[in-house]
């Protein structure tokens, strides 16, 4: 008996509450419109950000590979022939380079 | 229109960015979350600002939709959550409490509804406080379940019925409604 009276005064709170469905009217667009412009936003700040810098560093990075190559020139020949057998030979390298990708690759595999 | 449908658009969402699919949800649930928002806000056009937020919090965080419950309470989890986010932040709002008291607060929501017919509404959610008036709407305007509105609230089920239950006995008392209880 109670419930059936509970039912009563549900339909009445539903009948109060009750709206009329609201139309669309470009609402949805709006907001997908939105949403595109954001994703184009995010998909141009990287590359943009990355033109932008490249402008403001390249005159410094000129200047800088200027300098290096003037200061290349004042080191004396010799020097440079006694340290040219410490640097590590191509397939060394290349070595090297497999071995820490396999590294990477299983480390990856146990994470998963 | 199924919840089948609505998962199907959210994982198109979630895993290929698809904005037009996003856009079938929006105009599949839009008027659900605006009217919710329309009885907790007051004003329309508020309330149609908070919304579009609304859908555009919901486009950031869809990943986090587990699809266990259904996408509409899921919405108007997200809903509430704008609604009590924009509120904090306003301290306009604030300041009209607090100045003016609930009694003027019931006037403006009077005044400020576009519609003659949702002045009975207003008058009667305005004895409600914030959580019953907002469990209320999801319970009787939204049709959500107990279980729905607790996972839309973080609340247990338990407390969801018992604060239905307080927010119909003060509406009951307010205006002297007949109690169904004792025919």
């Amino acid at each position: 008996m109670v419930e059936k009276m509970k039912d009563v005064d549900d339909k009445m709170l539903e009948a109060l509450f009750a709206s009329e469905p609201l139309p669309d009217n470009g609402f949805s667009e709006k907001i997908v419109g939105r949403i595109r412009r954001e994703l184009w936003l995010r998909r141009l700040t990287l590359p943009t950000a990355v033109v932008v810098g490249g402008l403001i560093a390249v005159k410094p990075l000129l200047g800088l590979a200027g300098a290096l190559l003037n200061l290349a020139s004042l080191v004396p020949q010799r020097l440079v022939e006694q340290t040219a057998g410490a640097i590590p030979s191509m397939p060394t390298v290349v070595l090297g380079a497999m071995l820490l990708v396999v590294c990477l690759v299983g480390a990856r595999g146990l994470e998963d | 229109m199924s919840e089948r449908d609505d998962q199907e658009l959210v994982a198109r969402v979630v895993s290929l960015q698809d904005t037009a699919a996003f856009g079938e949800l929006i105009r599949r649930h839009q008027s659900q979350v605006r009217n919710f928002l329309r009885k907790l806000a007051g004003d329309f056009s508020v309330a149609d600002d908070l919304a579009q937020d609304c859908f555009l919090h919901a486009w950031n965080k869809l990943d986090t939709f587990s699809g266990s419950g259904s996408f509409i309470g899921w919405l108007l989890k997200v809903a509430y959550t704008t609604f009590l986010q924009s509120k904090r932040k306003s301290k306009r709002y604030a300041e009209i409490l607090e100045s003016a008291g609930r009694v003027a607060d019931l006037e403006q929501r009077t005044h400020t509804a576009a519609n003659e017919e949702t002045g009975d509404l207003d008058r009667f959610l305005a004895v409600l406080e914030e959580d019953e008036r907002a469990i209320m709407v999801m319970s009787y305007a939204c049709g959500l379940s107990h279980r729905e509105i607790g996972d839309a609230t973080d609340l247990p089920v338990g407390t969801v019925k018992s604060i239905i239950f307080r927010g119909k006995e003060k509406i009951r008392n307010t205006f002297d409604i007949q109690d169904h209880k004792h025919g």
